[in-house]
């Protein structure tokens, strides 16, 4: 047990390395800020004074011993475009992100898991097809598509719910809503698969055998087992959440979220602001993998040896 | 004296349709009628695609004031045809889900029989290599990949391909992982087997259903991502159609002229539902334990 | 200026001039920092107006160049190359502070002997024959340019010479005596100027509010707080106007205005805005260095299809790069531009045009409006008479890419003069030479010379029409068309874009803006 941590946490320190080497790197050597102003008048002698504005004009080497002095000194540095320091911009930005992730995930869960079993052990009456149908809705329509039409029916046509900003509760409904709609549909059809495994197994065949009601062993013997890989790919979705951002809800709703800033920073090459955050977001994904895997681990105990073969 | 002859078996495609349900038959004439009008499309469309019609702007489907005749689905916002740009961008959307998939199969699947079969420090490489890929945002990755090599089209199909290689990956992976601990892989090895050969004939075959799986999944959400591609302004160029570029362009005329996006979208729900339906069915059908019905 | 305050009086009588009102702005781009001077784009031209002023203001509601007191009440030259302004005395800052001539010192030297990276880049172009500001006496300043200055009124009005508190920025960072770089990068997260709005609040690229600044020296602002939230998507803009979460909406695209229309609760206001979009040609690129192709990719496009059709007809489609706002220097009578597809089809063959792809760079995501409608119409175009075109969009600026053949750009009119517009982009030297894809020679400096410093008139107009000429035989661009900007407002909004301003700018003081009575 012990070793399997060590072992996840080394790989963790050794993918947080690499990631922070990696953005470092391919950031810098894809374009500078200088060519994604937009040149609106900018002569080569201009362009030259901004580079050593920026100290881009410093050997690599130089570059990348300061970006990673910052993560012992707390001096990220300063945003190419706000002018002010970057883990201010990215604090700023983090909580925002975070309610909403927390909201999308309480809902997810909330709805997805009974949603679930319904469509698992109701899978033979119309019901647990309808189920699944609305999920998978949810997923196979467009993010943005579902934010527009959102907001274009609950906003622009019905004047029920506001459409900018993070200021109230009403607020979070539609933001939410979308978040959600792809997570429910994933994380449904996976409870439901789960489900079924469960319904499959040697114990729950015992006690069907046995001729108790199949709905009634169910809600005896719950989901088993399939409570720790439900809880896994929770955590998986939450990292997957995470790391792509929510780009488009932000957007759309003017949500002050870390999404936006890092596409944006990503498209102006503001370094300083790019760095940090992806490497905060990627710090959180690292450790929800890593204790998804610890989780995992604890169940199969085939696992925790790992690499005997 | 009488010959007793046995009915004939019905066939494979017969015994398929008798064991499928009712959502499975629709989702298998669906998906069948959109590969054919995605492989027919340059004969089924009637206006080039990118023919544009700056005097005929947002018309309306036919049946609707204002509509114009021969555009049975309407037009955009250059005046081009709904219908024509419909089906070559299901054909296109099609095309590079499939490459994309193939592409995160390939790469995905064979790092991740590496990385099962042979273990110990390639497996920690390639599974750091997982790691790091889950833990970035793929917007990025993708902007990044783009901006630098440009957004046509073989550098999307790439992008399409990255994204999930990682599912791959750590599904093989963890199934091989699984398999070699078991005794006849023991047996194999003792008898002196290659790795290659392991890997190949034993671990492989029991890699087919999750694997199928998994591509029908990845089918689905290449399409989804390159619509938010699209939406972030990378993906293909314009006047390139693909389903996700109608659909991100389409957005800001929902009010106005909702048959831009209604189209394409309806089409992504298409392909979306008919893909997961007979992935599904394909896993259930795998799965030895759910045989109890 | 006495009809101004006259108009202003009666306006404020009627409508009642010190609202108790708020405003909510739904705006399609927030500016990441505030500091006039260092700034020239779209996105922040328009927020400085409201909470600043020059020496020298405009009477904004006219398209002439009506010069006004502003922060100076008397100005005079003391010698060809030296004005004398007379300071107005009891101007408040927001922070309390008085402004004095050291105030003004300050501001003109920190841009026209700049030490600091972004306020030189913005020296150069425009401000490059400032010398220096020196202080007479606490009201009355002396400004000295380096040779005639036939435009002193025109820079004076400029927004980078926005006058800003000295005290107040060298106190912000570090030595509260020395002026530190970092003071500056402070500055623009906290600006404080003398103009009827103060800021209260500024999340970069978030959110602005300005309050009522109380002892302004002008007319009071008509607004007590107003909120400007960054809302990038056009469907949630006009929704937000629907939900009362905003009263405008900026950044409305013409194909929007048939919603708006539809809408009894919503209206629009639009303007012709003094910039052009452009199309800029590589003319060192090896396949286009023949001029006669680049000349058929300019007269192979009908600019008026395109006005018709992407812009309602609301567009101006210039014959040259020269717009009304100029005053005298207005010249509709030239024609460098125009439509002849014939003629492109004779020119290519002549050039011996062999069918190869001219790339035609465009900005993704979308930058300038109608900007890839515009960019597909115009491949079409363009295929109408044998060129075979193919977009390439990237978040790249690829302006000074020796690869780049064709890509849009925008000229905007950063002061109302042809220097201003023309020749910020085009001079030589300038931004477009020095990014390698336009040439120019000692004739073209020498009409430059006569064009820039001329002192009648007659001159500047004669050396104009000579670098159009050769604009037109020769061309590095076409000016497309100058688009119509449209904002969406709450139909008790009386406010309009006025058109002496610059491109953008939203104004809300006294006169600019009222709602209809209740």
């Amino acid at each position: 047990m012990l070793s399997l941590a060590l072992r996840t946490l080394l790989r963790m320190a050794l993918t947080f390395f690499v990631i922070v080497t990696l953005v470092f790197l391919v950031t810098r050597l894809t374009g500078s800020p200088v060519d994604f102003v937009l040149g609106e008048g900018l002569t080569a002698e201009d362009r030259q004074i901004l580079i050593r504005y920026y100290a881009l004009d410093r050997p690599l080497w130089d570059q990348y011993l300061a970006f990673l002095r910052g993560f012992t000194d707390g001096e990220f540095g300063l945003s190419f475009i706000e002018r002010r320091p970057v883990a201010q911009i990215v604090a700023e930005r983090i909580w925002p992100s975070l309610q909403l992730l927390i909201a999308a995930v309480s809902v997810t869960l909330a709805v997805a898991i009974p949603l679930g079993i319904v469509a698992a052990v109701w899978r033979d009456r119309w019901f647990g097809s309808a189920v699944m149908a609305l999920a998978f809705l949810g997923y196979a329509i467009p993010d943005f598509i579902l934010a527009v039409f959102l907001v274009l029916t609950f906003s622009y046509w019905l004047n029920w719910l506001p459409v900018m900003g993070n200021a109230t509760a009403l607020h979070f409904l539609m933001p939410t809503a979308v978040l959600s709609a792809a997570l429910i549909a994933a994380l449904m059809r996976f409870t439901r698969n789960a489900m079924l495994d469960v319904l499959g197994q040697d114990y729950m065949r015992t006690a069907l055998a046995k001729g108790l009601p199949e709905r009634r062993v169910i809600l005896r013997h719950g989901l088993g087992n399939a409570w720790i890989t439900i809880l896994s790919v929770v955590g998986l979705k939450l990292a997957g959440l995470a790391a792509s951002g929510s780009v488009v809800v932000e957007t759309v709703f003017s949500w002050p979220g870390i999404g936006e800033l890092l596409v944006r920073s990503a498209i102006q090459r503001d370094y300083p602001v790019l760095q940090f955050g992806v490497v905060a977001v990627a710090l959180a994904v690292i450790v929800i993998n890593m204790l998804t895997d610890l989780a995992y681990g604890l169940a199969d105990p085939r696992m925790r040896q790992g690499g005997a073969r | 004296m009488t010959v007793l002859h046995a009915p004939a078996a019905p066939g494979p495609i017969r015994r398929l349709w008798d064991e499928a349900d009712t959502v499975q038959r629709a989702a298998l004439l669906i998906g069948l009628a959109l590969l054919v009008l995605a492989v027919l499309a340059p004969w089924l469309a009637p206006f080039d695609p990118d023919r544009q019609s700056l005097i005929a702007r947002f018309r309306p489907p036919l049946g609707f004031a204002g509509a114009r005749p021969g555009h049975w689905l309407g037009t955009d916002e250059l005046g081009r045809d709904i219908l024509s740009r419909g089906l070559y961008g299901l054909r296109l959307t099609l095309m590079l889900a499939a490459l994309g998939a193939t592409l995160g199969l390939m790469i995905g699947g064979t790092l991740g029989l590496l990385a099962g079969v042979v273990g110990g420090r390639t497996e920690a490489l390639i599974m750091g290599a997982v790691d790091t890929q889950i833990a970035v945002p793929f917007t990025l990755i993708a902007l990044f990949v783009l901006t630098v090599f440009g957004s046509t089209l073989t550098v999307l199909v790439l992008v399409l391909g990255l994204y999930g290689w990682e599912q791959y990956a750590r599904i093989v992976r963890a199934e091989a992982a699984r398999l070699m601990t078991l005794p006849f892989i023991e047996a194999a090895r003792c008898a002196g087997a290659s790795p290659v050969r392991i890997a190949l004939s034993h671990v492989l075959p029991n890699l087919v259903s999750p694997l199928v799986v998994q591509f029908t999944l990845s089918l689905s959400n290449i399409i989804l991502l390159e619509s938010t591609l699209s939406f972030l302004g990378l993906g293909v160029q314009p006047p390139t159609a693909t389903l996700g570029a109608m659909v991100g362009v389409g957005r800001d005329f929902m009010p106005t002229a909702p048959w831009i996006v209604l189209v394409p979208a309806a089409l992504i729900l298409a392909v979306t539902f008919s893909i997961q339906i007979l992935g599904d069915w394909l896993r259930d059908r795998a799965d030895v334990r759910l045989r109890r019905r | 200026m006495k009809h101004l305050l006259i108009a202003t009086a009666l306006t404020g009588a009627l409508a009642g001039a010190v609202q108790a009102r708020d405003l909510t702005v739904a705006a399609a781009n927030m500016a990441s920092y505030l500091d006039p001077g260092r700034d020239h784009s779209n996105v922040g031209s328009q927020f400085y107006y409201n909470s600043f002023d020059p020496l020298i203001h405009k009477d904004y509601s006219r398209v002439e160049q009506v010069f006004v007191p502003g922060l100076a009440t008397e100005w005079a030259l003391v010698s060809p190359t030296t004005m004398e302004l007379k300071l107005r005395p009891g101007v408040q800052f927001h922070n309390g502070a008085t402004m004095t001539a050291d105030d003004v010192v300050f501001s003109v030297n920190r841009m026209v002997q700049a030490d600091f990276p972004p306020y030189q880049v913005r020296m150069r172009d425009r401000l490059s024959n400032f010398d220096r500001a020196e202080k007479v006496d606490d009201l009355t300043v002396r400004i000295h340019v380096k040779r005639e200055e036939p435009l002193w009124e025109t820079l004076l009005n400029l927004q980078q010479l926005y006058i800003l508190p000295e005290a107040y920025v060298k106190s912000l960072k570090g030595d509260p005596n020395a002026l530190e770089h970092d003071d500056y990068e402070a500055f623009s997260l906290a600006p404080v100027g003398t103009g009827p709005y103060r800021v209260a609040e500024f999340v970069p690229g978030q959110k602005l509010v300005w309050e009522r600044h109380d002892a302004f020296w002008g007319e009071a602002a008509p607004l007590d707080r107003v909120t400007v939230v960054n809302v990038p998507e056009v469907a949630s803009r006009l929704t937000a106007l629907r939900t009362g979460e905003a009263q405008i909406a900026t950044n409305i695209a013409p194909d929007q205005l048939a919603l708006i229309d539809a809408d009894p609760g919503l209206k629009a206001e639009g303007m012709l805005t003094p910039l052009f979009h452009v199309n800029i040609f590589n003319v060192n690129h090896p396949r286009l260095k023949d001029a006669r192709i680049r000349r058929a990719l300019s007269l192979a496009i009908d600019r008026d299809l395109l006005n018709e059709a992407l812009w309602l007809g609301k567009a101006e489609v210039p014959a040259s790069h020269t717009m009304v706002e100029f005053g005298d220097l207005y010249m509709p009578e030239l024609t460098t531009f125009r439509y002849d597809p014939e003629e492109a089809r004779r020119l290519l063959a002549e050039a011996g045009y062999d069918g190869f792809e001219i790339t035609y760079d465009l900005h993704s995501p979308s930058y300038y409006t109608n900007d890839a409608l515009a960019a597909q119409a115009i491949m079409e175009m363009w295929a109408a008479v044998g060129i075979n075109g193919k977009i390439s969009a990237e978040p790249k600026w690829t302006g000074n890419d020796p690869e780049m053949m064709v890509r849009t750009w925008s000229n905007p009119m950063y002061f109302a003069d042809p220097f201003g517009s023309f020749g910020v982009m085009w001079a030589p030297g300038g931004p477009s030479e020095s990014e390698g894809r336009y040439n120019t020679d000692a004739g073209f400096a020498a009409l430059w010379e006569r064009f820039r410093f001329g002192k009648t008139v007659e001159e500047r107009k004669a050396a104009y029409a000579g670098m159009m000429a050769r604009f037109e035989q020769d061309p590095p661009m076409l000016a497309l068309y100058r688009p119509y900007e449209s904002w969406a407002m709450t139909k008790d909004v009386n406010w309009k874009p006025q058109p002496g301003h610059i491109p953008y700018v939203l104004d809300f003081r006294a006169g600019a803006i009222s709602f209809a009575s209740n």
